[in-house]
């Protein structure tokens, strides 16, 4: 194998999740809240709390001023807990604070967005660095672009299987024409479904896509292996194709972060490009530090041992394998 | 105030405050440079970005130049030295950050002296700015003893002993094995003589913020 950087990477992603044999990737995603104005001062709020497998993250929207909230239903809704009620504000929503509770001490976002009975609306992004924001202080198209972005960014940088499929093509792709090739196959592949599934013109269920999605990284496994000892197959002569059929699938993955907030059709556009951009900025900047980093090693001529140099394969192969079983065995669970 | 309500909540951290000391014109060196040898107690905090722990550790490398600054001359000397002191550094000063980090995680908020810490900009910059013949032993051990500073401050500002801040202290490392893999690397391949010149410039603005950052630490502690 030519990468030992490689295992540093894989380090990273392993650390960065902390739980790595757990399904978590993509189970948690942003929150999201929206206030539509049904009267002068009175609003149907929609809470989507994000939920992490089974358990339901603590975020708690808090409104300070005079909002009163009415009672409430709660439904559960894929990859979400959905609450309904409505927000009554006697002075109108201009200067009313709100404080997503929990949100500095959780992984994940909340979009809120405003639509007012006089057709404006504001969209902000809370994030744990800054989790409150006082309503009124409408929010310009760039404001909202760079908030897709950043999701979009945070999709992929949380994504540890998406990552772990680029990575797998990389211990593959010897040759840099060919690595950007199968780059640009899964590139735009992956940006198809993702159009195809955020305009709702196509969805697959969450549970068959992840397994799914995990099969393509235990796919790359035994590949890793043929490279190794010098053998050659179709995914090891024309990698792109494989990275194209594979991230027709993913892009139904990454989808799934935008889909699952249900955006107002017309915001879909500016989010849906947005987001792909921040997921390739995510997935390109990936691929830089990697390449980067094994310059760097060939510089420090740095001798690796054997088992260094097999670890990132094995470790594709089999986390690859875990994920694949461990969400199948959910699937047949539920469809049980 | 309206509240929805849902699951329970989580605990939420109250923010570290600080505070500046009025600028005091006395005289009191001998007794500020005293202070300076006390540990301190830590109040920092890591940023965070919302992505988990490891992602902030690695965020919090590069959005503090106290931190960041040293192991950039780490890098740059190691560079400068030759192949065999970045494959040294780029392992040592990771591992030995991280095992101060648990030293400091342990310590009940107790940080080494911020002198010390002051102390590795001036050495490591005039080492870089000088271009000065270390023996890799001797570097290895300036690394250990870098890293371990600074692991025990960023160890000591965490609030207590738990898996996320271990994780914390993993991106931390990890990051700095990057940043050194890179940084070393890159000033290894430079062949011009002015491009080395660049390199001990950058080094003596290094040993320069050492020595700002040291005044101010004597106008705060005296």
């Amino acid at each position: 194998m030519k990468r030992p950087a490689a295992l540093w990477i894989w380090m990273i992603l392993l650390a960065a999740f902390g739980r790595p044999v757990s399904a978590r990737a993509h189970e948690v995603r942003p929150g999201y809240l929206e206030l539509r104005e049904i009267g002068t001062g009175l609003f149907e709020l929609s809470w989507k709390a994000p939920v992490a497998g089974a358990a339901t993250i603590p975020l708690h929207p808090v409104f300070s001023g005079n909002c009163s909230m009415g009672l409430g239903t709660a439904a559960p809704a894929p990859g979400a807990l959905l609450w309904h009620t409505t927000l009554r504000c006697k002075e109108g929503l201009e200067g009313t604070r709100l404080t997503i509770e929990g949100l500095d001490a959780a992984v994940t976002d909340v979009l809120v967005r405003v639509e007012r009975l006089d057709g404006t609306s504001e969209t902000h992004l809370l994030r744990p660095a800054s989790p409150q924001l006082s309503f009124g202080h409408a929010r310009g198209r760039a404001a909202r672009a760079g908030a897709y972005l950043w999701l979009g960014i945070e999709h992929i940088l949380l994504g540890v299987d998406h990552l772990l499929f680029v990575f797998g093509l990389l211990l593959i792709v010897g040759r840099r024409w060919m690595l950007v090739k199968t780059i640009t196959a899964f590139t735009i592949a992956h940006s198809i479904t993702l159009a195809v599934a955020t305009l709702g013109y196509a969805s697959a269920p969450l549970m068959p896509l992840n397994a799914s999605i995990a099969l393509s990284i235990l796919f790359l496994g035994p590949e890793i292996v043929r490279v190794w000892r010098g053998e050659t197959s179709f995914t090891i002569r024309h990698p792109w194709v494989i990275a194209f059929a594979f991230g027709l699938l993913h892009g139904f993955g990454f989808a799934s972060g935008l889909t699952s907030m249900g955006l107002p059709h017309a915001e879909i556009p500016l989010a849906l490009l947005l987001f792909n951009v921040g997921v390739e900025i995510g997935q390109i900047s990936f691929l830089l530090l990697i390449l980067a980093l094994e310059r760097s090693f060939d510089v420090l001529q740095i001798s690796w041992p054997r088992w260094v140099h097999h670890l990132p394969g094995y470790l594709v192969g089999s986390l690859g394998a875990f994920w694949t079983l461990q969400r199948t065995f959910l699937l047949l669970e539920k469809l049980r | 105030m309206s509240r929805l309500s849902g699951p329970e909540r989580m605990p939420v951290q109250p923010a570290a405050t600080g505070r500046l000391h009025p600028i005091r014109l006395r005289p009191a060196v001998p007794a500020a440079l005293l202070a300076l040898t006390l540990p301190g107690v830590a109040h920092a905090h890591l940023v965070t970005t919302g992505l988990g722990p490891v992602y902030d550790g690695m965020s919090h490398l590069f959005l503090s130049p106290d931190d960041l600054l040293p192991a950039l001359a780490v890098g740059l000397y190691a560079g400068l030295r030759g192949a065999a002191y970045g494959r040294r550094a780029i392992f040592v000063l990771p591992l030995a950050w991280l095992a101060g980090g648990i030293v400091g995680l342990l310590s009940s908020g107790t940080a080494p002296p911020s002198s010390l810490t002051t102390a590795s900009f001036l050495v490591m910059g005039a080492l870089v700015a000088s271009d000065a013949r270390l023996s890799l032993p001797s570097f290895a051990a300036l690394a250990v003893l870098l890293g371990l500073l600074h692991g025990t401050a960023n160890g000591a500002s965490m609030d207590t002993a738990t898996s996320e801040a271990l994780r914390a202290l993993l991106g931390i490392s990890l990051s700095l094995f990057v940043l050194l893999s890179l940084t070393s690397a890159f000033v290894l391949g430079l062949k011009s003589h002015a491009a080395r010149i660049a390199v001990r410039v950058a080094g003596s603005w290094i040993m320069a913020t050492g020595i700002l950052l040291l005044g101010w630490s004597l106008r705060r502690k005296g």
